[in-house]
């Protein structure tokens, strides 16, 4: 369709200068630079070929940190697929149209909300004297506070699930709108219960939006470092954090080498991700 | 359409269900909650006695002013120049034919990119060129953040431009760009509203961007965070929950007349 007075390639220069400058330039230079060595005369980096970056990884428990990152995110995409997925059903098959809608609205709306001040206020909540120790207290389940709802890993658990639950449920919404509602009321007629057209109609035919889903949380988690910063506990670490705990001492080599490797794990999955189910299909029917 | 009409499974799905947005809402809610009551001591209030003083503190806090200032600034500098850049990669979107997958998975590129990352990496080419960190250079980071969600979503109100409308204005002799301005412009116009706010709303609540980003001024969650991490007090709250309620209101207008416009 021919929908404006100029060509494709005049509407794209704004926008590919724009990202190509302030997005993809200098995220290259700093993949380009975390293979330059120090130079202590200047405080800055010189271009030398140097691989110390990457050795200053192995050194002092850092890959654990890169490690225990990816499994981190990797449980909270896992965790977000549990909820999002009867969230999408919910949406889907059984609200009616008015609640399915407001469900969307409630779903959207995190999206543009501070994930600072949501992790920050899980801590009125998961404190010493927050909401749950309180409740626990009063009805008699404990004694004494529990310490390790607050400023542990499973406070950034459940701080980056909050977050990014949302993130998980649209692409499974997105997939369940494209199956046939015929194939589901077949699979009944012939007598297959809910867990059985789950099984066997539900689940393989959204295993598109389960793989984006999983996509999506994963990488803003991996990206996230607010919820470790305002949940975690003394020493708890997370590569973001890490990042800018190495660049506070100027160690660029290293800050960029950290940078470095968790671009290639995130561009890795998006473009596997994108190769297997095509991003773009998932936006198509509603866009055209 | 109703598919279940087991009860158990039914029960499970309602409950997760509840449990996810309970998650989500329920904290930020506390807060806003705590924010009314007059104790030093977080708790929420009791309905007698709700009292706005935290709020009324606020126009003390000459730190917290300035920076949600600042951060109102650069918010509306982000939103025109994403909204602005969003149009023009959706309509190259709409009319190109085979590449469109590449295109947009290159203008939705920027979104997975860590804040820290980018903002680092920003910063860093920025102190190296000499430019001076300042309200410009945040912006330049909140676009990247922004644009994605933006262009997204201007995207989504295409679904309101039908080929046949565009013929008949040609057929009674409209141009090209009449066409636009006269059908193709006010059919998305709520899409760009939405892109507007939805943009705003990003650069106001964004924090690792800022922070590598921001000159002598710093933004508002940037002060925020610095605050929450050296003893929260009461006013603490009340900002917080202010934008919290301020960004929930303007999210759930737009999603709610964009929805009941959808056709079923």
């Amino acid at each position: 369709m021919k929908i404006f007075p100029a060509a494709p390639a005049a509407l794209m220069s704004a926008p590919v200068l724009a990202i190509a400058l302030l997005g993809i330039a200098p995220l290259v230079v700093v993949v380009a630079w975390s293979f330059w060595a120090w130079d202590p005369s200047t405080y800055w980096i010189k271009p030398e070929l140097s691989f110390a970056g990457y050795a200053a990884i192995l050194e002092a428990g850092r890959w654990t940190v890169i490690l225990s990152t990816m499994f981190k995110a990797a449980l909270t995409a896992i965790i977000c697929l549990l909820i999002a997925y009867p969230t999408a059903y919910a949406v889907q098959f059984l609200a009616s149209r008015r609640l399915a809608m407001i469900m969307l609205a409630l779903m959207t709306i995190p999206f543009f909300t501070s994930y600072l001040i949501r992790s920050f206020s899980w801590r009125l909540v998961l404190g010493r004297t927050g909401v749950i120790n309180t409740f626990l207290q009063d009805i008699g389940l404990t004694s004494a506070p529990i310490d390790w709802l607050l400023f542990s890993d499973f406070a950034v658990i459940v701080g980056l699930v909050a977050s990014y639950l949302p993130f998980a449920t649209f692409p499974l919404i997105l997939s369940m709108q494209r199956v046939d509602p015929v194939l589901i009321s077949a699979a009944r007629d012939l007598g297959a219960g809910f867990w059985t057209v789950l099984r066997t109609v539900l689940l393989p035919l959204t295993r598109s939006g389960i793989f984006a889903g999983f996509l999506f949380v994963f990488v803003m988690a991996v990206g996230s470092s607010t919820e470790v910063q305002m949940l975690g506990g003394a020493g708890a670490s997370i590569v973001s954090v890490m990042i800018s705990d190495v660049m506070r001492v100027a160690n660029f080599p290293l800050a960029f080498a950290i940078s470095t490797v968790v671009l290639v794990v995130i561009f890795g999955l998006v473009l596997i991700g994108d190769r297997r189910l095509g991003l773009a299909r998932l936006f198509e029917d509603r866009s055209q | 359409m109703r598919v279940v009409d087991e009860r158990l499974p039914r029960l499970i799905v309602w409950t997760i269900t509840i449990i996810g947005f309970v998650a989500i809402y329920a904290p930020p809610l506390y807060l806003l909650g705590v924010s009314f009551n007059p104790s030093l001591q977080p708790g929420l209030p009791s309905p007698s006695e709700l009292t706005l003083q935290w709020y009324g503190a606020l126009a003390s806090e000459r730190a917290l002013l300035n920076a949600l200032w600042h951060s109102l600034l650069i918010a509306t500098g982000t939103a025109i120049a994403a909204t602005v850049l969003s149009l023009m990669a959706a309509l190259a979107y709409v009319e190109l034919r085979d590449r469109r997958s590449t295109w947009f998975l290159f203008v939705l590129l920027p979104m997975f990119v860590p804040g820290v990352i980018q903002g680092l990496a920003l910063s860093v080419i920025m102190t190296r060129v000499g430019i001076k960190a300042s309200a410009l250079t945040v912006m330049a980071g909140h676009l990247m953040w922004a644009m994605p969600f933006a262009f997204i979503v201007i995207l989504t109100s295409f679904a309101a431009v039908k080929n046949s409308y565009l013929m008949s204005a040609a057929d009674l002799g409209a141009s090209r760009w009449r066409q636009f301005r006269d059908i193709t412009l006010p059919l998305i116009r709520p899409g760009l509203v939405s892109a507007f706010i939805f943009s705003f709303l990003l650069s106001l609540n964004e924090f690792s961007r800022a922070f590598y980003l921001a000159g002598r001024q710093n933004t508002l969650p940037v002060v925020l965070f610095g605050k929450m991490n050296s003893g929260a007090s009461p006013t603490i709250y009340a900002m917080s929950g202010a934008i919290f309620l301020v960004s929930v209101v303007c999210v759930a207008a737009i999603a709610i007349r964009s929805l009941m416009r959808r056709p079923q």
